[in-house]
């Protein structure tokens, strides 16, 4: 372990998945057991980074460099700071839990874990990379085997042109039932999100090529370059550079997220996808893009988005209530939870936009929490699909009385998706709420409705599937009985409810990370913007300009905020 | 200008690869000739033996540094010519392999087609040592005549007659407009060879002249607007030969290329770089476009090799040390990715006899060795990580966007998004959709073989790319005279220097 830690992360996955080409797929406990082994290898290196993870120290840690190409001026550039750490961690669970939560799918197994475990190491790519080059590299590489398992193993989604309501209230998804042509099929899913997510990648990348010319460097390494920002300011087509590039990759990395308008490839690739995928896909996945907008806009051009980032407060809005208002109507389990996820992510954004510590520290700490919570609810959606074959609520119902594991577990991913207290998304929903208020009171209001609509939504799906009048179709469902079909949801349940209860650590590590990041952004205004006391240390914070939190920032900082924030909980 | 033959034995050496070439498709043409009961496959392998000691032999000129020019300039050996012999001599290998099947659906003249391959790669390796405006002219016409044949080598198909003879007329009309060029830029400067022209200036009869050789060579390498002999030709010749013509005659025009604009026209380019945007940008948009609409592999691959090309040209457009750097690298990431795909198109067609993309339907199932194959074939040409095509493609957008040539990366990464589309069909076909017939399929052990290496050039080039990286850095050093002061840093190993 030690310095290596990310190595092992990162490789575990992929070696998993070397080792699968060379079993044979007649051997399917052979294959279950190879890609079970290399995700715990991959779980366990993850929660000891965690763990390890020195959050009085704060900056980059377990820094891996490896020279990659000194013509291009790429190194293999790896390290982990508060924001990456609880997301690596995050990825590693759901695709232990993936693992698990497939473990009953018959058809090719061996090629379907070896895109779900080549998936997962590309997005645990994306969490540790410093280098634009490999950040870049991993994002992209994460989308190829989205389609293979889409396309693949994925189901059609015959009831999406139902989704309209009965009374008339036509809440379709414009975008995507415009570009439908009335073709439901995963391969059209898949098709779409490929398209979708490569063509706002190549946005991105247009953004992370003129960083590269602009700065002059001849290298792609983000420390490197996050102390040439100020190279970028220079005036072209009536504006300045930096705000280009801060658009480009802004709305390049933005769609994965999915920020609405961008987000219409995200339901219907969460409909069509198989439970391990859309686990996966929601929970990481999508995190993808905020984490990037924070590694790449956030960290080289701060200025740019202090001045552009009420953009994503404006969208974030949209976002939520849109969002919220389709997964009511929706008629397809996945649909909701698709939409539900989309709407989360407006939170995220908000809290990104409000920029001050306890919002974006607030944003990290829900990307956590959302990945338990989503994965919950797409593993039982998934459950409940493979048993009964249809994700149409209206036909589903009374299952409780074959499944009350399943219906119980379905409860406590509703309370921790609402944001109940005792789950870890109450905590991170409370900071953003109270982060952003000062800035942003309109979004919040907007956000506590979209809470409202949470709690609606989620309890009218869980009235249609569990409660009410059972149909005898589906008398011969039954529950999770065994350890390896309960094993995944008891573990995300842990992890939700005892980060919950226990948030101190999880709570240090994303301020180490998030506080030099604000500082940086928030440094030449020298009063910060969170006037309620609560950001009181960014004064301090300002005269810190090198960008990695030195110890004593640090532990100024910690008491007076964490009191705060702690208070408001 | 004078041509002294009075040259020292040593002299002769930087022949050596080509001579010995020579000697030795006399001897497979002889050994075919003087016992015909020799099983063909033989000769294939005999052919492939002189191959492989011509690149060893190109190999110890490269670790040796042997450089040097012959007749008056005429012949050019530099490490950029042993790059170039090297993909020709590698791809000349790979597609030999790859006929041995393929060459018994021939009725007549099966050991003269390893005649023709090998004589196609010799006038190939002659382009790339070309330095003058005549030996280009000598040298193309030689290449392109084996091909002629090989295109339409099988005679009672309508489709390959039509190809060949497709190829033939516009072949020769692109041979008039060279002759042409080369007179009116020789009346104009006197000179022939590329580097003594560097200092001529630029008169509306130079323009017109270099004008119509870069027509004659945008018809080699098939760029829009001058690709209209490829779909049909790709499609018609055997696919062993299409699998050649689109790898090794678009290289050996690249060399050409190279040198007439980076050594002999160097100083004129503001003028030449908005020709070459203008093609790029047309070839990729146009042929990422058609190809989305086509049925059969064949066309498909012709198309996506159309817009390939116009993704080298941004490079070349970018004019710049880096940006021929980045030209080498990614016809080496070519290389692979396409004589691989074209392998899978051979494998798939001895066991089905069809090239209809229909006809891939559930490849996964009845050979997954074969889709996972093509998967990554097409992913690497689309330009998806970790391959070698997205290595390239980036080498590529880096060396444009430090010469500022925004337009042209903003539709490059759009024409990404686009062939992502048509490869992805592909993929589809492949692995989503189920088999009608479910037979596995059958892989020669020769087809194997070029599958493996395709599989294992591909890879390693994308996941490890430093020392391809500095080979081709290598191997254009020459250029860093002439184009100006480059803004590429070089740093070179000291056991690389050249």
């Amino acid at each position: 372990m030690g310095e290596y830690t990310l190595l092992y992360i990162l490789f575990a996955p992929f070696a998993g998945a070397l080792a699968l080409i060379f079993i044979s797929n007649r051997q399917p406990l052979l294959v279950r057991s190879v890609a079970a082994t290399a995700a715990f290898v991959s779980l366990l290196a993850s929660l000891y980074l965690f763990y390890a993870y020195d959050p009085v120290k704060g900056g980059f840690q377990f820094v891996q460099k490896y020279e990659w190409s000194t013509q291009l001026g790429i190194s293999l550039h790896l390290g982990v700071d508060g924001i990456g750490t609880p997301l690596v961690l995050a990825s590693s669970i759901l695709l232990f839990a993936g693992i698990f939560v497939s473990w009953h799918i018959k058809d090719r197994t061996k090629e379907f874990y070896i895109w779900l475990l080549i998936l997962a190491a590309a997005t645990i790519g994306v969490f540790m990379s410093l280098d634009l080059f490999f950040l870049y590299f991993f994002y992209e590489m994460s989308v190829i085997p989205m389609y293979l398992l889409l396309g693949m193993w994925g189901s059609h989604t015959k009831k999406y042109l139902e989704m309209t309501d009965p009374e008339g209230l036509k809440l379709r998804d414009s975008v995507g039932f415009i570009l439908n042509f009335g073709s439901n099929s995963k391969e059209y899913a898949a098709m779409k999100l490929v398209l979708f997510l490569s063509a706002f990648a190549v946005v991105a990348l247009m953004g992370i090529l003129l960083i590269y010319k602009y700065s002059g460097l001849n290298t792609f390494d983000i420390l490197v370059l996050r102390e040439q920002s100020n190279l970028m300011n220079i005036p072209v087509l009536g504006t300045t550079l930096d705000k280009i590039i801060w658009v480009l990759v802004f709305f390049g990395f933005a769609s994965i997220a999915p920020l609405w308008p961008l987000h219409s490839w995200s339901p219907v690739g969460h409909a069509a996808a198989p439970a391990a995928t859309s686990m996966l896909h929601a929970g990481v996945l999508m995190k993808l893009g905020h984490f990037s907008i924070i590694r790449v806009a956030f960290e080289i051009l701060p200025e740019t988005t202090r001045e552009l980032m009420p953009i994503a407060a404006v969208l974030c809005m949209f976002s939520i209530i849109y969002g919220g208002f389709v997964a009511f109507y929706a008629k397809d389990t996945k649909y909701v939870i698709g939409y539900s996820s989309s709407s989360h992510m407006g939170y995220v954004f908000l809290g990104m936009a409000a920029l001050n510590y306890i919002s974006l520290s607030g944003a990290v700490i829900y990307m956590f929490a959302h990945a338990m919570a989503t994965g919950m609810l797409f593993a039982m959606a998934g459950w409940v699909y493979d048993q009964t074959h249809t994700r149409d609520i209206p036909s589903l119902g009374g299952l409780s009385n074959k499944m009350p594991f399943i219906s119980v577990c379905f409860v406590v991913g509703c309370m921790a998706s609402i944001g109940m207290p005792g789950t870890v998304n109450f905590i991170a929903e409370i900071m953003i709420i109270v982060g952003s208020w000062d800035k942003y009171p309109l979004q919040v209001i907007v956000a506590m409705l979209g809470i409202v609509l949470t709690l609606a939504y989620l309890f009218k799906m869980m009235r249609g599937l569990f409660y009410g009048p059972m149909n005898q179709k589906y008398s011969h469902a039954h529950d999770a009985i065994s350890t390896v079909d309960r094993l995944p949801l008891l573990i995300m349940i842990a992890i939700s409810i005892g980060f919950g209860i226990f948030p101190m650590h999880l709570y240090d590590v994303v301020r180490s990370g998030v506080d030099p990041l604000v500082a940086r952004i928030t440094r030449v205004v020298p009063v910060a913007q969170t006037g309620d006391g609560l950001g009181g240390g960014s004064a301090e914070m300002s005269p810190e300009p090198t960008g990695v939190a030195s110890v004593a920032a640090n532990k100024v900082l910690r008491p007076s905020s964490e009191v705060s924030g702690r208070g408001r909980e | 200008m004078t041509f002294s033959l009075n040259m020292a034995f040593s002299d002769l050496l930087l022949l050596l690869p080509e001579i010995f070439l020579t000697c030795w498709l006399c001897v497979v043409l002889i050994v075919d000739f003087a016992l015909p009961r020799l099983p063909k496959e033989r000769l294939a392998y005999l052919s492939i033996a002189g191959l492989v000691i011509t690149l060893g032999c190109l190999g110890w000129f490269d670790l040796n540094h042997v450089s040097g020019t012959l007749f008056g300039n005429m012949f050019v050996l530099d490490r950029m010519a042993i790059f170039f012999k090297v993909l020709i001599l590698s791809a000349t290998i790979l597609v030999i392999l790859a006929s041995i099947e393929y060459v018994n659906r021939f009725t007549l003249f099966r050991g003269e087609y390893y005649c023709l391959v090998v004589m196609a790669a010799l006038g190939m390796m002659f382009m790339a040592s070309a330095n003058d405006l005549l030996s280009v002219f000598v040298s193309l016409e030689f290449a392109t005549l084996g091909f002629y044949v090989l295109v339409s080598y099988l005679r009672d198909d309508v489709a390959s007659n039509e190809g060949g003879l497709k190829f033939f007329i516009l072949g020769v009309f692109a041979a008039g407009l060279l002759a042409y060029g080369i007179s009116l830029v020789y009346g104009e400067t006197g000179k022939l060879v590329f580097s003594e022209m560097a200092s001529a200036q630029p008169t509306p009869g130079l323009i017109i002249g270099f004008l119509l050789i870069f027509a004659a060579l945008g018809f080699k390498i098939g760029a829009v607007p001058f690709h209209s002999w490829i779909p049909d030709t790709y499609h018609g010749a055997p696919t062993p030969v299409t699998t050649f013509l689109s790898i090794a005659p678009k290289g050996a025009a690249f060399a050409i290329l190279l040198r007439i604009f980076l050594v002999a026209l160097g100083t004129f380019k503001p003028l030449w770089v908005s020709l070459l945007v203008a093609v790029s940008i047309l070839s990729m948009t146009y042929a990422n476009i058609v190809a989305i609409a086509q049925r059969n592999i064949k066309r498909l691959l012709a198309y996506s090799g159309i817009a390939q090309v116009g993704n080298v040209l941004i490079g070349l457009a970018a004019g710049t040390k880096m940006g021929s750097d980045a030209i080498l690298f990614y016809l080496l990431a070519y290389l692979f990715a396409n004589i691989g795909a074209f392998a899978v198109v051979i494998a798939v067609s001895q066991a089905i006899g069809r090239d209809e993309i229909e006809d891939y339907r559930g490849l996964s199932r009845r050979s997954p060795f074969l889709a996972f194959a093509m998967l990554l074939f097409l992913l690497s040409l689309a330009g998806v990580p970790p391959l070698a095509g997205f290595i390239g493609k980036l080498y590529i957008f880096v060396a444009a966007i430090k010469e500022g040539l925004y337009t042209l990366i903003a539709v490059g990464l759009i024409n990404i998004v686009i062939s992502m589309y048509y490869y992805l069909i592909v993929v589809k076909q492949m692995y989503i959709n189920e088999p009608l017939d479910p037979s596995p399929i059958a892989i020669s052990g020769p087809m194997k073989a070029v599958i493996y290496v395709g599989l294992a050039g591909t890879l390693v080039i994308g996941i490890y790319p430093q020392p391809f990286t500095d080979w081709v850095v290598s191997a254009t050093l020459m250029f860093a005279n002439f184009v100006g002061p480059s803004v590429t840093v070089i740093p070179l190993g000291p056991s690389l220097g050249g």
